[in-house]
């Protein structure tokens, strides 16, 4: 309805040829965006589509690599976020950025605080500002309670009026909804719409489509870094949309499946597993089978796993591994890995690998009780196996006395998978086993994976690559709000049949 | 888990270097050649100048000087090398060990007229600090700083009050004296204890499933517990180690005065940390060695040996190995950035 009246005149906000290059890999590859005033501007991508890099770099988060962002036609210094601030650009972002110790009233104008000369804080102008800002939202919550002791809908909601007190001409959203209940969804849409026709400029991310079609005015549709559609929102129907994400032609690449392998006995099994996050999954691997878990970034696959095998603490349900017909409670991680876990976090440099030490010792690590006798390390056995697997992995080049922190993602992840080779694990679980890795390694990372299954080991991938997740797994949960929404066997699972099923959520958000 | 897109996340990994060779010969980089070799280059140097131009260096008699007076806090270093490399700062509570393992050592020993007894009672105080030290920072996460301070605090309140702050003096022909007078040809034997000490935790630290896992616990914490290691083992081993050290610290600190008092080993806290850090052991974790740290005890003896014979004062002395330590410091950071992939 809005689009009519917001057409007329220049855009708020526009953003021409935007390339951000981070290394040799592309994020945003020649992008355009324009936002008017008073139009709810929605933009939707798969994960990795580049979304959240765009959205920064019109923030002044992040400098582009190419291109211009212009304010009323004035081109915005890049990667200044004190002057696109300025300049009436307020961004919520996707994680919450507020100070939990600090009260409500304080995170809100945490930036600009108020102050009477001599630098002294101005306590009333501050309560006045944050509540001005509250009123507009039409949230009531204590001016003076620590953001920490709020839910995490209040504090979504308190980070959007720490926006709006800056009083933006363009409010840029991203996944505001993510941790939202539908009701408080509703909430915030209304409220969006609101803000909308006092003539704010709205640039909207979610993956949720419902969301899309009750708010947006118009939609931008990104792929692999790339624009693939600008359109008004009543152009498309859901399901065009999610074909327009995922890309038509990439659909149901040619069959690489493994011929059908006749799996073994359950060795890895979850029951009822609660954790934050988690609500309630039981999940099954069995031996030689690749289980795959897809969904949308943030719905709670990662914490799933880290609970099923006791990295992360379970407030509920069972986890055991059946190996040699012996069945073992997952009591701590420690003893699981010791019962033949092996875990590829989803973050290497910060949980998989000690950056400082070398490949031969990270390599090692894992593997310390047989690589030595009586506690002591048996240095020229160490060298051996470290070199053994270097191969194994084909890290190039395969020098095991370099720190790992030399080495370029992809052999990162391959030294990451060669210690837990050596560990000759019953169960493998994988976090994102190929994010930020090229192509020639992520297929030596596949083959991997899959020669793990093949020598009967139970094979647990979490992944938002949706091609990969197609290639390599059996079965295919989709994870969504922290539950499986769905089961799809590798013979019916395609990317629509997981996208359609990890963002529209039919039973949520009436659309 | 992070909730923002692959692609925006991950760039960094994307641009880290090819492996060392793909990328062809390595520039040379003299921060972290500086904060790796440096200081052999700086002893060598240190020593050639002042036997060259410090009149008195050079003798015997001021050599073995300086040995029996770096002995102790040179074998209180190297036990607290394994806490540094563990990423755990330093142990302060060394102050505190020292001074009770030395008063133990004669009080008991003077009281039950056994020695060995005196040691085990010792030992078992040394192994209570290494316990709680550990527990409390391995276990409850607890920041190493504060807790080894409080535990000095602890430990030195207890020792007072036992003691009533008097001095104990070792009878004058008991082992304990005889071990400190003893001498293997012209050098003291305490000079033979820190040898001793520096080569058994050497081995420890280079050569033992639990050292291995000491470095790569310093290197990155979360990523060896990942690994299945039992971290909070390794936290408490650590400081069992400078547990160890301050021992027989204690012990050869008492042997040699054949006096101990509970103000004995003031200052053995930053003395300690000036030789580890000045040995170039990166107070990040994870790099370091002991042989390293008895490098900076050679070093940092000699430099004072320097200054008192060119009829510097204390104050001096002060200021200089100050300084030193913030350079080092100051190294160890600057080298680790321009080294970072």
């Amino acid at each position: 309805m809005e689009h009519e009246q917001t057409h007329d005149g220049a855009p708020v906000i526009e953003a021409t040829g935007i390339v951000k290059r981070f290394g040799g890999a592309v994020a945003v590859d020649g992008v355009d965006i324009a936002c008017f005033a008073g139009e709810v501007h929605a933009l939707v991508g798969e994960n990795g589509a580049g979304k959240s890099t765009l959205m920064r770099i019109l923030a002044g988060i992040l400098t582009p690599t190419e291109g211009q962002v212009l304010v009323d036609g004035r081109p915005l210094e890049g990667g200044d976020a004190k002057a696109s601030l300025e300049a009436g650009i307020s961004l919520v972002h996707q994680e919450l950025s507020l100070v939990p110790e600090m009260t409500v009233a304080e995170n809100i104008v945490l930036g600009f605080t108020p102050t009477r000369g001599a630098g002294f804080i101005d306590r009333d102008e501050q309560r006045r500002i944050a509540q001005a800002a509250l009123d507009e939202i039409g949230v009531r919550v204590d001016l003076d309670e620590p953001v920490a002791r709020l839910s995490v809908a209040l504090r979504q909601f308190v980070e959007i009026a720490r926006a709006i007190a800056r009083q933006p001409r363009v409010l840029i959203l991203d996944e505001p909804t993510a941790t939202l209940t539908p009701a408080e969804t509703d909430y915030l849409l209304a409220m969006l719409q609101r803000l909308a026709d006092r003539g704010m400029a709205i640039i909207y991310i979610s993956h949720r489509l419902p969301e899309i079609f009750a708010l947006g005015d118009r939609v931008t549709i990104l792929r692999d870094g790339q624009l693939v559609r600008a359109c008004a929102i009543d152009e498309l129907t859901s399901d065009e949309m999610v074909d327009l994400m995922v890309g038509r032609e990439l659909k149901r690449e040619l069959e690489t499946h493994r011929e059908d392998v006749e799996p073994g006995p359950v060795v890895l099994c979850a029951r009822g597993i609660t954790a934050p996050g988690v609500d309630g999954v039981d999940l099954d691997v069995r031996a030689g089978q690749i289980v795959g878990l897809g969904g949308l970034v943030g719905a709670g696959r990662t914490e799933l796993v880290r609970a099923i095998i006791g990295a992360d603490v379970r407030t509920g349900g069972t986890a055991t591994m059946t190996i040699d017909g012996e069945t073992t409670d997952i009591r701590s991680y420690r003893q699981a890995v010791a019962n033949g876990l092996a875990y590829v976090p989803e973050e290497r440099r910060t949980d998989g690998l000690a950056l400082t030490m070398s490949v031969r010792d990270n390599i090692a690590l894992p593997n310390r009780r047989r690589l030595s006798r009586l506690s002591v390390l048996r240095r020229g056995r160490i060298r051996e196996f470290a070199m053994e697997l270097a191969h194994a992995v084909e890290l190039r080049p395969p020098v095991i006395t370099a720190d790992v922190g030399s080495y370029s993602g992809g052999n990162q992840q391959k030294v990451v998978l060669a210690k837990w080779l050596g560990h000759e694990p019953s169960v493998i679980v994988l976090d994102e086993p190929t994010r930020g890795v090229d192509v020639g390694a992520k297929a030596e990372i596949h083959r991997l994976v899959r020669e793990l299954a093949e020598n009967g080991t139970a094979v647990l991938v979490v992944s938002s690559d949706l091609p990969e997740l197609l290639e390599l797994s059996d079965v295919i949960h989709v994870v969504r709000d922290g539950r499986i929404q769905g089961t799809l066997d590798s013979s019916e699972a395609d990317e629509s049949a997981v996208m359609r099923l990890a963002a529209s959520g039919e039973a949520e958000v009436p659309a | 888990m992070t909730t923002t897109d692959a692609a925006s996340t991950d760039g960094e990994s994307v641009t880290a270097l090819e492996g060392p060779g793909a990328a062809g010969p390595e520039g040379f980089q003299l921060l972290p050649w500086m904060a790796d070799r440096g200081i052999v280059l700086f002893t060598v140097a240190l020593v050639l100048f002042a036997a060259v131009f410090v009149d008195g260096f050079a003798s015997l008699a001021n050599i073995t000087d300086v040995f029996n007076r770096s002995a102790p806090i040179g074998i209180v270093a190297v036990g607290m090398t394994f806490v540094v490399i563990s990423a755990n700062y330093l142990d302060l509570s060394v102050v505190s060990q020292v001074a009770t393992s030395a008063v133990t050592l004669l009080a008991v020993s003077n009281s039950t007229g056994s020695v060995a007894l005196a040691m085990l009672a010792a030992f078992g105080v040394a192994l209570v600090y290494g316990v709680v030290n550990g527990t409390a920072v391995g276990i409850f996460k607890a920041n190493a700083v504060i807790v080894t301070l409080s535990t000095t605090f602890i430990g030195l309140g207890i020792l007072r009050w036992a003691s009533g702050g008097s001095i104990y003096f070792g009878p004058n022909d008991g082992p304990i004296r005889a071990f400190g007078l003893a001498k293997i040809g012209p050098f003291p034997l305490s000079m033979l204890v820190l040898i001793l000490m520096t080569l058994l935790l050497s081995y420890v630290l280079r050569r033992t499933t639990f050292g291995f896992m000491v470095k790569a616990f310093g290197s990155n914490r979360e990523a060896t517990r990942l690994a299945g290691v039992n971290t909070a083992w390794i936290v408490i081993g650590a400081f069992l180690m400078s547990a160890l050290g301050a021992l027989i610290g204690g012990f050869v600190l008492a042997a040699f005065s054949n006096t101990a008092v509970s103000t004995n080993g003031t200052g053995y806290d930053f003395e300690a940390l000036a030789a580890i850090v000045i040995g170039g052991t990166s107070v990040f974790g994870g790099k370091g060695s002991v042989l390293r740290t008895l490098l900076g005890v050679v070093f940092v003896s000699v430099l004072s040996n320097l200054m008192v014979l060119s009829g510097l004062g204390f104050g001096v002395q002060q200021m200089a190995i100050g300084a030193l330590i913030v350079a080092a410091v100051s190294l160890d950071a600057l080298a680790r950035k321009a080294g970072a992939a």
